[in-house]
């Protein structure tokens, strides 16, 4: 079968954040929410580009622009022939969002 | 039939990773990289030795604590009676740290 095109899902993952997000502000009570519905529609989207029998895993943070700074990393265990994953960031002068989606083959 | 086990997870990575990486560190701009690279691997290393037939994916973030919001979700699509996730928060006085664990089981 294909293999998990890391390449095509960034570029669906940072389309779908730009036209979500777009001009979006940031607010304490309205981020949590909208963290969650980004994380379901991102996963959403990158399983019509995803080969069947791939196990999707979508992560999105979602924070204040601030003066902090924030970094993010990622390991897996798993089979690096068919396994990979994308992930795509977006920011504007009031939120910032890094998404990332793990993709893992199931035999 | 497997399940994934959130709290020996959570316990893990909490009790036996973060502290032992961030313990009593201030934040620093120049460690985060170590620090985050210390902290997943380390969490690979002991959910490894628990001997169970899953792959798994471990994420961190690490930020300062500056006053600004921050909000982590995840959506996945797979098993729901064999694979789980486990979210561990930590902090201290300058910095926040989150730390997911992803379960994906495999069948041999």
């Amino acid at each position: 079968g294909c293999k998990f095109d890391a390449g095509q899902v960034q570029q669906v993952l940072e389309g779908a954040l730009a036209s979500a997000l777009g001009t979006m502000v940031y607010s304490p009570q309205g981020s949590a929410p909208l963290a969650q519905s980004l994380a379901e529609l991102l996963r959403s989207q990158a399983k019509e580009v995803v080969p069947p029998r791939y196990k999707l895993v979508c992560h999105v943070l979602l924070g204040q622009q601030g003066q902090q700074s924030l970094l993010v990393a990622s390991r897996a265990l798993w089979d690096p022939e068919s396994d990979s994953f994308a992930s795509a960031t977006f920011s504007n002068t009031s939120l910032f969002a890094v998404a990332t989606v793990h993709g893992v083959y199931f035999e | 039939q497997m399940i994934f086990n959130a709290d020996e997870a959570h316990n893990i990575v909490k009790e036996v990773v973060i502290e032992s990486v961030l313990g009593k560190a201030d934040y620093n701009h120049n460690k985060v990289n170590q620090w985050t690279a210390a902290i997943v691997e380390q969490s690979l290393t002991h959910l490894v030795k628990l001997g169970k037939t899953y792959k798994y994916i471990v994420t961190c973030a690490v930020m300062q604590r500056s006053g600004a919001g921050l909000h982590t979700a995840s959506s996945c699509f797979w098993d729901t009676t064999t694979d789980g996730t486990c979210t561990v928060r930590w902090e201290n006085r300058t910095m926040n740290c989150i730390v997911n664990v992803f379960a994906v089981a495999i069948i041999l």
